[in-house]
């Protein structure tokens, strides 16, 4: 179905731009901590941020297909990806609190 | 749990052991922490606490990556993927909330059980054929169609025991969280064994699904201040490099001959985390 490849290429954009943006942040957030010698300040900010990009990336995916679902009125896997989301979400809520 | 001093050389090592995890990985066709957790802690001495997240992070770079190349392709069943996610999320959460009262000599053991499971499962299944169904098969709401290169033609498939997958999804959640591994060493054989899915289409959607679960993990873990980002960063890069020109080679190799090395290699690792749990255990009494 033509529908059905072009939202899976679309997904697969968004993980492009994750796997790319957190591969380019990780690696300069490498290099500044390398060069400077120093474990804090903008190279870790740097490498914080890589890690980031890279955990959100499933979550961007997920919510892309959230919002596709509604587009189609598929409200079964509109559910089904909210599902994921609040788990996702739940995580966060954890990883914010701990 | 004192990490160990954060020096150049050692952020060195960590590459190169990505690197050569994500090789071996991305020529056998198994992704995730399953050889790095071993060598980060078995080699290196980095503390499994600390290398369960290095890992879940290479586990979604891995993913990401292997998923953005194959999307496209209509191999990745999004429907039974995201279905499954549910379930496996679960997992994730559920594991990465248990980890959190084992012990380390526990992680190790249950570490080796899993490596020798999956080693016999490889064995088991070493000379099992693809089945290519019937093409006015109807994939139903899960299954999917797809075209296959080798034969030419149209793949369609259905799937089967739905349930089944569901739950093996959330028992791979459960053990990706606390290894740091992928989990498609028990998502890939169920699917393909006893769900009905083609074994390129069960191994691209679970690449897939692996994303979620070990960023629900890694997301748990950087919240603990256990993901260190100067000992993850090295590991994703030199894994995503690995995993590269490993994939490259692994076309040109045979199939059997692949899996005989793959039970090879995941009974020797198996054997050494267990060698190591039991040392600890003896260490503590």
């Amino acid at each position: 179905m033509n529908r059905d490849s072009r939202f899976e290429r679309r997904l697969g954009q968004i993980l492009t731009v994750g796997s790319v943006g957190s591969t380019l942040l990780l690696a300069a957030g490498l290099a500044i901590v390398l060069v400077t010698r120093s474990s804090a300040g903008p190279g870790d900010v740097t490498l914080r941020a890589g890690l980031i990009v890279l955990m959100a990336t499933p979550m961007m995916r997920v919510l892309a297909s959230t919002v596709e679902y509604v587009t189609r009125r598929d409200w079964f896997f509109v559910l089904v990806t909210l599902i994921v989301l609040l788990e996702l979400a739940a995580s966060v809520i954890g990883a914010l609190r701990g | 749990m004192p990490l160990p001093e954060i020096t150049p050389s050692l952020v060195a090592f960590i590459f190169i052991a990505g690197a050569l995890t994500g090789a071996l990985g991305g020529l056998l066709g198994i992704g995730g922490g399953v050889f790095l957790v071993p060598f980060l802690t078995l080699v290196l001495k980095i503390p499994i606490i600390y290398a369960i997240p290095i890992s879940l992070t290479t586990v979604i770079a891995t993913s990401t990556a292997v998923s953005s190349q194959t999307a496209g392709r209509q191999l990745i069943n999004l429907r039974l993927g995201m279905i499954l996610e549910t379930a496996t999320a679960a997992g994730g959460l559920v594991g990465a909330i248990v980890s959190m009262f084992l012990s380390d000599a526990a992680l190790y053991i249950a570490f080796g059980f899993v490596t020798a499971g999956s080693a016999l499962g490889m064995i088991s299944r070493l000379d099992k054929r693809n089945v290519i169904l019937d093409a006015t098969v109807l994939p139903g709401r899960f299954g999917g169609r797809f075209h296959e290169d080798e034969s030419g033609g149209e793949v369609v498939y259905r799937v089967k025991r739905l349930p089944l997958a569901m739950i093996a999804s959330f028992v791979a959640g459960n053990v990706s969280t606390t290894l740091g591994m992928g989990g498609g060493i028990i998502k890939v054989p169920v699917l393909n064994a006893w769900c009905g899915v083609p074994l390129r289409a069960a191994a691209a959607t679970s690449a897939f699904m692996i994303g979620v679960t070990a960023s629900v993990g890694a997301i748990l873990k950087f919240g603990e201040g256990l993901l260190v980002p100067m000992l993850a960063a090295p590991a994703v890069l030199g894994v995503r490099l690995g995993s590269a020109v490993g994939m490259r080679t692994a076309a040109q190799a045979s199939a059997r001959w692949l899996k005989t090395l793959m039970a090879v290699v995941l009974f020797v690792v198996s054997a050494l985390m267990f060698a190591e749990g039991a040392l600890m255990l003896t260490r503590a009494s």
